[in-house]
């Protein structure tokens, strides 16, 4: 590997096209950008800027077509699908507008859901969700169902969720969109508690206010990177900078 | 109001799997309902059948020897003269079978002399000049038997019957062409038909079940007989009572191995094909059923994912009445498409009967009435969810999750 | 993850229980038709003594009339019962390591203790054989003696329920019993017996070929030491210008076909050496003028016996198709409401995805609903097969029909519902779930 020790996310020339019977949308062209460990990063554009489509490969929820991608040192451009699996089990923690929670179960067992699947055994599992729900500070509704609590707490039971398999990237995409500000502050709060304890976080939004508390911003427009910073590794700097909150 | 199918094929379009799952249902159900109504029609037609006999107020009485001591001629001769003076009794005659129940023997008859040319198979009934009032068939040509001509039964020799009387349809399988009255026919010994009966199911069912040969000969070959018994209205079960337990003790060497009445015998001959006919229509009735709940539960899927969408056309002016005829037309369609399938299907099935189960052909008047008996339940499932789709407010379009 | 999933089928069935609740219904009611048409139609076609399949035959020759075959709507076969000539001269044979004719003859017992009225009882006449080659289990006493079959000894062996009849179900053997106004002794009482089909007779002769065995055996032999005429099925041709028949004498010599035979020949060599035999006697009764027919000297195995004689049903079959293929609309039906609902759940496995599930998770949560689903609805449709049994058992009470005969429920039953269930979780489930396994993660995050 050929990379430096502290690079957490690394995308290299990264292009991504949706192909309809009529049309071909050039979703990301050549996108490269590096997050470095510990980091706590805002990815910022306008609406179809293909940012969406930046954390979904970032999440590996989706393939792309060219370049690579390499997550916490290791390549992780081609794999099968029972791997990409596997990684954002292990490495990494969504968390959505919409929550995302599933309705049916309770707090407890929502937040168990990717622990199931990492197969861990029941007194591993219980320590960890009471610990991650007590960081949210939701360790009292662990039988309540999503829908008796309030947005902002389910998207609380939803970073809980995220963290409680100990991820070393947390991928956030507009946790905060459908919350009222004051509870948009109390996530966002949680977040950089989460980056302060290691964990490195990438945020996704279209809010300047909020891409404003990370450490870093990069704008993505058209399917590119418009941060210079993001690209000191490349050999030819993007001709336009735009100013970086460090 | 307006019918936009276009449209609705595209709602269709994106839920394909469903539709066609429901329309496969729907073709299989039809395939299956139209035929078995057709098998059912066939079996109560054979069920419908008459007899051509009394069965209501018929029983048979089935005397055995214990020993070959027992002198059968007498008691046969005693058992009917008690009979005939039982008060109740109409007509009674000693025979050699059961008619409809399949006891009993058959006969092969040739047209000429020393067994030669066409053999015509037929149940053999024999009984003295009685006979034919107590199983209550009317004479339709000729004559009836003699007292005189009746053979009393000899042991260890067969009487050789000169005189039978055959029934209009063997007469009519016998002699095709021109009057079978006072022609003869050969098996064993030539015999010559002096009578023609109305038409009665035989002791045999394997033969056509009409063809029936009568011998004036009193029965005993085979160590015993059959007493036919038939009284007066309503009268059946106390003489039958009576009879039994008298002649249960008259005979030394005799006993009655057991009794039946021909209303039973009948039932018992119809109880295949009535038992096939009443589980198949349960089957079916289970089938159209749940076909019906396969469109109701694709209709309330269809109405719940389009909540937004139907509260969109409220909002832009779909009366209720609109938004339940697009569903019912929509039920339609598939309907119509499984329909289609199903007749096709449902043809094949019937020539494949008619090929192997000798079913005739299909008649397409029940696959009409099938479809239009299964389009219309279906609709009717489909009709509940669409009316609840109607009551789904316009507001719901502008409410978000 | 077993425990798991089953509990995530549970809260997803109390998410809509109507839906589940027809599926589960759908799923029993297909699957308790076919276990009623199944049952039957398998106790039908059963070989109720299959482990002597290849020991046992049953014997036929062509003697019928060279003007027509025996059975014109089935020309190909040749009577399935002999001659008394030649039904004698085979038993002759020592190849055989056993053998027996069958026939019916009528009987009538009496004077058993506090008896009284004499007992009509089609009897069953036949050879020692009979007992040892069908496996006949004895409550009391055991078969006669070959030495009675020569005899014949006054010698009787009663079915158990003769036996309750006559003396209340205590031992009877040694005691003198009249058969047919004759001191017959009993030396043998059944145990429970009762083969369905009657495979051994299928000439339809006393209760049917699915009716309970005779109430009482005596030595074959008894029924021409009595001049007693044969009481089941009896056929009969006669050459052009021959005497009709009038005594039993001119019955035993005559073209009439009422003896079934059955030979036990354990080796292929016995059989060939039968069969030989038999050929020789055909070619030899030929030159007398016998056997006008091709010659059709056969063997039939227990199973061919069975097929020979159609005992399956066409009715049987029938409903057995229109069984399976209302278990096939319920299974589509099924399919269709799985598919809906699986499909309506796709956003929340979409989450499960992004949270690591690997695809094959998402198959098997989803096929561990519908197995959950399937053995519900089987073991419904075991409960409802049962009463369905009853039901015919009760529509068919008052005749000799075999699907009231054969309508009970049994091992073979269960095993074919849990067959059933398997398939139908297999059928209903395997492409709803291999759908929703294939949901991509992404597609279904973003909120609207």
């Amino acid at each position: 590997m050929t990379l430096s020790e502290a690079a957490m996310l690394r995308m290299q020339d990264i292009s991504k096209i949706y192909r309809t019977d009529l049309i071909e949308t050039h979703a990301l062209r050549e996108l490269s950008l590096e997050v470095r460990a510990g980091e706590f990063v805002a990815v910022s554009g306008p609406s179809g800027s293909g940012k969406t489509t930046f954390l979904n490969i970032a999440g590996l929820l989706e393939t792309f077509d060219t370049g690579t991608y390499e997550l916490d040192g290791r390549d992780v451009s081609r794999l099968s699908d029972d791997a990409r699996s596997r990684i954002r089990n292990e490495k990494i923690g969504f968390i959505f507008q919409g929550f995302n929670l599933i309705p049916d179960l309770d707090i407890f067992d929502n937040v168990d859901v990717p622990l199931r699947y990492r197969r861990m055994k029941a007194p591993e599992r219980r320590k960890r969700i009471e610990s991650s729900l007590e960081l949210v500070g939701l360790a009292a509704r662990m039988k309540h169902l999503p829908s008796q609590l309030s947005g902002g707490q389910q998207q609380r039971v939803a970073i809980a969720r995220a963290i409680a398999g100990d991820p070393a990237l947390i991928l956030a995409d507009e946790p905060t969109g459908n919350l009222d500000s004051l509870m948009a502050r109390q996530i966002m709060d949680l977040l950089e508690k989460i980056n302060a304890m290691g964990t490195t976080v990438v945020l996704v939004t279209h809010d300047p206010e909020l891409a404003r508390r990370a450490e870093r911003n990069i704008h993505i427009v058209d399917g590119v990177v418009l941060d210079p910073a993001s690209q000191s590794h490349l050999p030819q700097p993007a001709p336009q900078v735009s100013g970086a909150a460090d | 109001m307006s019918l936009n199918i276009r449209p609705l094929l595209s709602a269709l379009k994106r839920n394909p799997t469903g539709a066609l799952l429901v329309a496969l249902q729907v073709a299989i159900t039809l395939a299956v309902l139209v035929n078995a109504a057709w098998i059912v029609h066939q079996r109560i037609e054979k069920i419908e059948q008459p007899a051509g006999i009394n069965t209501r107020d018929t029983f048979v009485l089935v005397v055995s020897g214990s020993s070959n001591k027992f002198d059968i001629a007498a008691a046969e001769s005693e058992d009917l003269s008690y009979l005939r003076g039982l008060a109740g009794v109409a007509a009674a005659t000693v025979t050699n079978g059961i008619p409809l129940t399949g006891n009993g023997g058959d006969t092969g008859l040739y047209l000429h002399p020393g067994e030669r040319g066409r053999l015509v198979e037929a149940a053999d009934m024999s009984f003295d000049q009685q006979g034919l009032k107590t199983l209550g068939v009317s004479l339709l040509a000729g004559r009836n038997f003699r007292p005189d001509e009746i053979e009393p039964y000899t042991p260890g020799k067969q009487a050789p019957a000169a005189e039978v009387i055959v029934t209009q349809a063997l007469a009519r399988t016998l002699f095709p062409q021109g009057s079978a009255l006072g022609k003869t026919v050969y098996g064993g010994t030539p015999k010559t038909i002096i009578g023609i009966v109305s038409n009665f199911m035989g002791p045999q069912l394997g033969t056509p079940p009409y063809d029936t040969v009568i011998y004036p000969t009193l029965p005993g070959q085979y160590g015993g007989y059959y007493l036919l018994v038939r009284t007066q209205p309503g009268k059946r079960d106390a003489v039958l009572h009576e009879a039994k337990h008298h002649i249960g003790a008259a005979h030394r060497y005799g006993v009655v191995q057991y009794t039946q009445t021909l209303a039973s015998a009948k039932r018992q001959m119809h109880s295949a094909n009535r038992n096939v006919a009443i589980l198949l229509v349960i089957v079916t009735a289970l089938m159209v059923a749940v076909c019906c709940l396969g469109i109701f539960g694709l209709t309330t899927f269809n109405v719940g994912s389009r909540t937004r969408q139907i509260g969109t056309h409220r909002a832009l002016g779909a009366r209720q009445r609109d938004v339940v005829t697009h569903f019912l037309v929509e039920g339609a369609l598939v309907l119509a498409g499984g329909a289609l399938l199903g007749s096709i299907l449902a043809l094949l099935i019937g020539n494949w009967l008619t090929a192997h189960y000798a079913l005739p052909r299909l008649n397409l008047a029940y696959l009409l009435a099938g479809i239009l008996a299964l389009t219309g339940v279906g609709e009717l499932a489909a009709w509940q969810p669409a009316r609840r789709a109607a009551l789904i407010p316009p507001s719901v379009a502008t409410r978000t999750v | 993850m077993l425990g798991y999933y089953i509990r995530l089928a549970l809260k997803s069935f109390r998410r809509t229980p109507g839906l589940t609740a027809l599926m589960v219904g759908a799923i029993a009611f297909g699957i308790a038709a076919c276990i009623v048409t199944l049952t039957v139609h398998h106790a039908m076609g059963r070989n109720p003594i299959w482990w002597k399949n290849n020991v046992l035959y049953a014997v036929t020759m062509d003697s019928w009339t060279p003007e027509h075959p025996y059975d014109p709507a089935d020309p190909e076969h040749s009577p399935t019962m002999l001659t008394y000539r030649d039904a004698t001269y085979l038993y002759g044979s020592d190849i055989p390591k056993r053998k027996a004719l069958l026939a019916f003859v009528q009987g009538v017992l009496a004077g058993a203790p506090g008896q009284t009225a004499p007992l009509w009882a089609m009897t069953r006449a036949t050879d020692s054989g009979f007992f040892h080659m069908f496996d006949v289990p004895f409550e009391y006493g055991g078969p006669w003696s070959a030495a009675a079959d020569r005899g014949p000894k006054p010698v009787i062996v009663l079915s158990r329920r003769t036996n309750e009849r006559l003396f209340g179900g205590r031992n009877s053997v040694g005691r003198t019993i009249l058969w047919n106004n004759l001191r017959f002794r009993i030396v043998g009482v059944l145990n429970h017996w009762d083969p369905k089909p009657r495979y051994y007779d299928l000439s339809g002769g006393g209760t049917g070929n699915f009716g309970r065995p005779a109430p009482a055996f005596v030595p074959f032999k008894w029924g021409p030491m009595l001049h007693l005429f044969p009481n089941g099925h009896v056929s009969c041709w006669q050459a052009p210008g021959a005497k009709p028949i009038e005594t039993y004498r001119q019955m035993l010599g005559s073209n009439c076909v009422w003896i079934t035979m059955w030979v036990e020949l354990p080796t292929a060599a016995q059989r060939e050496r039968f069969l030989n035999f038999m050929n020789a006697y055909w070619a030899e009764q030929r030159t007398m003028g016998r056997f006008q027919r091709p010659r059709d000297n056969r063997l039939w195995k227990v199973s061919q016996w069975l097929k020979l004689h159609h005992i399956v049903s066409n009715d049987s079959r029938l409903l057995l198709r229109v069984a399976f293929a209302f278990l096939a609309v319920c299974l589509i039906n099924t399919i269709g409401i799985l598919l809906a609902k699986f499909l309506r759940g796709a956003p929340l496995a979409g989450v499960r995805r992004a949270l690591g599930a690997t695809r094959r998770q998402i198959f098997a949560q989803h096929l561990i609903e519908v197995t959950v689903l399937a053995v519900t609805g089987s073991c419904l449709g075991l409960a409802l097969g049962a009463a369905g049994l009853a039901g015919v058992r009760a529509l068919y009470a008052h005749s000799y029909s075999a699907y009231g005969a054969l309508a009970h429920f049994d091992l073979i039953g269960i095993a074919w519902a849990l067959a059933l269930a398997a398939a139908s979780t297999l059928i209903a489930g395997l492409y709803p779930a291999w759908r929703i396994g294939r949901v991509s993660p992404a597609r279904y995050l973003k909120s609207q």
